[in-house]
């Protein structure tokens, strides 16, 4: 069944049919009604590929994440689904396992397939490839920083930051000996917590041990290997800070194999705050991040993006949202000023 | 009574503050019926949570909630501002986030989705810290200029007495750019214990409002209004049209009523804006800048009270309530007691003036003078 058919059946024009669809306001009433009723009865539905090609729009957009075995992508995901889904937009999910390249071949299937726009989740990809999407008629925001300091719409949080507060509680529950395990992946959120690392311990006049800066593949098992390394050094670290709960979780397990007690003989402080930090044992301290809300606000400035281009509204360049300290047991605080809820 | 505010020509000074009354377009639409000059929206999030339970305690003076945010998701408020509008009103947007573009975002959204105004919600006394952002004026600044430089609409900044100076932050707030403070939000509480179970009568720490906090509100309303030049909107426990004018005398241009109408319903809102216009024509006041400050004028310092020789006297012609003891119990100077015809004396001797015996006496017996 297709748009002629119902036409010639309601015996009225392609166009009439077309303007039911897609104006129904022009069309007077009674016919609106009787094509619609007709459509219905023969089971049409339009091809809305067709209408992609035709309208420049597929209510279609894609989000592009790392890895979909952590979780702390899944929440995102979560956020940018309920806002598109709510704005009457579908979701494709691509994963881009860290790889350039992988990133890149999505990109050209999704221009291809003629999508209104896409989330880049801690892009590999540099500013022409962004442009070169653009020019495509894609719009494009991103969740975390890409190498190229982008200009196009973010959502981010100061990672930076946020490790130099994470560094700090470390450093004052008097813990100088503290290692960081930072992922292979997202290399510009990792790049930025090593600042806030190095930042805080210099600011406490404490040198850097470059025995104690150890990267990994950003999983469980990534941490394991990673203190393992740590563990055999001559001197040990008594504190390990991760730039992700996957990898403190990996910490924890390779610590509890070697019989150490956590936090009485090495502290443990996460980054993420995914749903399973707080059920670990003990629970994990950690930095929390606000990954749904970063997926509502990506989609958010996404959609603002597209909808500009009709409406011609301003859009906001960059949200940039609040990390916050989560103290559990795992990084051995005594202090409870700074924890009361 | 009529008020300009926010540079918007209000019909009445009275606002239905932000809370769960006004969780979307028909609760808004139905809170505009009252009456009254404006109406606030629930607080808006960026990423609403579910709601706990419970989370209101009352005793019978105030409430206890720990009812957070909004549940309806920006986008769901466009719908939303539709419906609520859709008879005509004034309606402000309260919006809440951690960081400045977050903040502005929201504020963004429901200008364009109609609202007349912004409040922004910097001093939730729940579910975030210790310490509320607008404990801190530089942080204040900073959120406040975002959102005025982001958006057409006024932008005013509800504060807590939560904090150490108050009349700081609202500098804050006029500095950045702000039309307007409301103040004060429910302060951080704990309700009581039940001590049968030994528990918290809500399982973490929240708001108080109601009646009780309305002295807490007035003196940080005068200290506002006596620090900075932007219009200012009182909230505290309104439950009368004689509460909210006691604000306006402070320096309010309008108040906001939560409280009240959770507990008492709508109609209560539609008896003050009723009360407000009969006492303005009885006193012949049609605008609220016409009464604005009157009692702040006569604010002292204490260095300035006078100390008049002041003595309790007594109208024994006015009869005791029957077996009321109170101001005799209550005498901490032993000034007062009682005659052998069952009237009161007062021991001109003893008595220092303090005034306290002049409240306790309901039938208003006792009166100070010199």
């Amino acid at each position: 069944m297709n748009i002629k058919e119902i036409a010639r059946r309601a015996g009225v024009s392609v166009a009439t049919v077309s303007r039911v669809l897609n104006h129904p306001e022009t069309v007077a009433p009674k016919t609106r009604q009787r094509i619609l009723t007709l459509m219905e009865e023969m089971d049409y539905k339009p091809n809305w590929f067709a209408r992609g090609l035709n309208f420049n729009k597929t209510d279609t957009i894609a989000l592009l994440i790392p890895n979909i075995m952590n979780p702390a992508y899944v929440e995102v995901a979560e956020g940018v689904e309920s806002v598109a889904n709510q704005k009457g937009y579908t979701v494709l999910l691509g994963i881009t396992e860290g790889e350039e390249k992988k990133e890149r071949k999505y990109i050209q299937t999704l221009i291809d397939r003629h999508i209104d726009g896409v989330i880049l989740v801690s892009s590999l990809l540099n500013n022409d490839d962004l442009n070169h999407m653009k020019q495509q008629g894609i719009a494009v925001v991103l969740i975390g920083e890409n190498s190229d300091n982008s200009p196009e719409p973010i959502v981010r949080i100061d990672c930076c930051a946020a490790a130099y507060q994470a560094v700090q509680h470390l450093l004052n529950s008097e813990h100088k000996y503290i290692a960081l395990i930072y992922g292979k992946a997202p290399a510009m959120e990792n790049k930025r917590k090593i600042e806030g690392y190095k930042n805080a311990l210099k600011e406490a006049g404490i040198a850097l041990r470059t025995d104690f800066l150890i990267r990994e593949e950003n999983t469980i098992e990534g941490g394991y290997v990673a203190t393992r390394k740590l563990l055999a050094l001559k001197k040990p670290p008594r504190a390990i800070f991760t730039s992700s709960d996957l990898l403190a979780f990996g910490v924890i397990d390779a610590l509890r194999d070697s019989e150490l007690r956590i936090p009485e003989d090495v502290a443990v402080m996460g980054f993420d705050n995914i749903r399973m930090s707080s059920l670990m044992v003990p629970k994990l301290s950690t930095v929390a991040k606000p990954l749904h809300k970063m997926g509502l606000s990506g989609a958010r400035l996404l959609l603002d993006v597209i909808e500009s281009g009709r409406n011609g509204d301003m859009v906001m360049k960059e949200i940039i949202l609040q990390s916050k300290l989560k103290i559990r047991k795992s990084c051995g605080h005594k202090e409870r000023i700074k924890e009361i809820f | 009574m009529k008020t300009n505010f926010l540079g918007l020509s209000l019909k009445s000074p009275i606002i239905v503050a932000a809370g769960p009354w006004n969780r979307d377009g028909e609760s808004i639409r139905r809170s505009l019926a009252t009456g009254v000059g404006a109406v606030i929206t629930e607080t808006i999030v960026s990423d609403p949570i579910i709601d706990v339970k419970p989370r209101i305690a009352y005793d019978g003076l105030g409430a206890q909630n720990i009812r957070l945010f909004s549940d309806v998701q920006i986008e769901g408020w466009e719908r939303e501002m539709d419906i609520a509008k859709s008879n005509g009103g004034v309606v402000i947007a309260n919006v809440s986030a951690h960081t400045p573009s977050e903040l502005a975002y929201l504020a963004v959204k429901m200008e364009k989705y109609g609202a007349d105004g912004i409040e922004l919600g910097l001093s939730t006394p729940m579910g975030v810290d210790l310490e509320v952002v607008a404990s801190h004026p530089e942080e204040v600044y900073e959120m406040t200029r975002y959102v005025v430089e982001n958006v057409k609409i006024p932008v005013m900044v509800k504060l807590s007495q939560n904090v150490t100076n108050l009349p700081r932050v609202a500098k804050a707030v006029q500095m950045a750019g702000g039309s307007a403070v409301s103040a004060i939000n429910a302060i951080r509480c704990i309700l009581g214990v039940n001590i049968q179970t030994m528990e918290p009568l809500l399982p973490t720490y929240g708001g108080y409002s109601g009646v009780p906090i309305k002295p807490l509100g007035l003196a940080s309303v005068a200290s506002i209004a006596q620090t900075v030049d932007i219009p200012i909107c009182g909230i505290g426990g309104i439950d009368s049209y004689k509460n909210a004018l006691e604000y306006i005398m402070l320096g309010a241009s309008a108040v906001q009523v939560g409280t009240a109408l959770m507990i008492k319903g709508r109609d209560c809102i539609t008896q003050m804006v009723e009360d407000l216009d009969r006492w303005g024509e009885e006193n012949n006041i049609n605008n609220v800048k016409e009464i604005r400050g009157k009692a702040l004028s006569k604010l002292k310092s204490f260095e300035e009270i006078k100390t008049d020789p002041l003595t309790c006297h007594v109208d024994n012609q006015i009869p005791c309530i029957t077996d009321c003891n109170m101001c005799i119990e209550a005498c901490m100077y032993g000034a007062v007691s009682r005659l052998e015809d069952g009237g009161i004396h007062i021991d001109p001797q003893k008595c220092t003036g303090c005034g306290l015996c002049t409240f306790l006496c309901e039938p208003k017996k006792l009166y100070l003078k010199w």
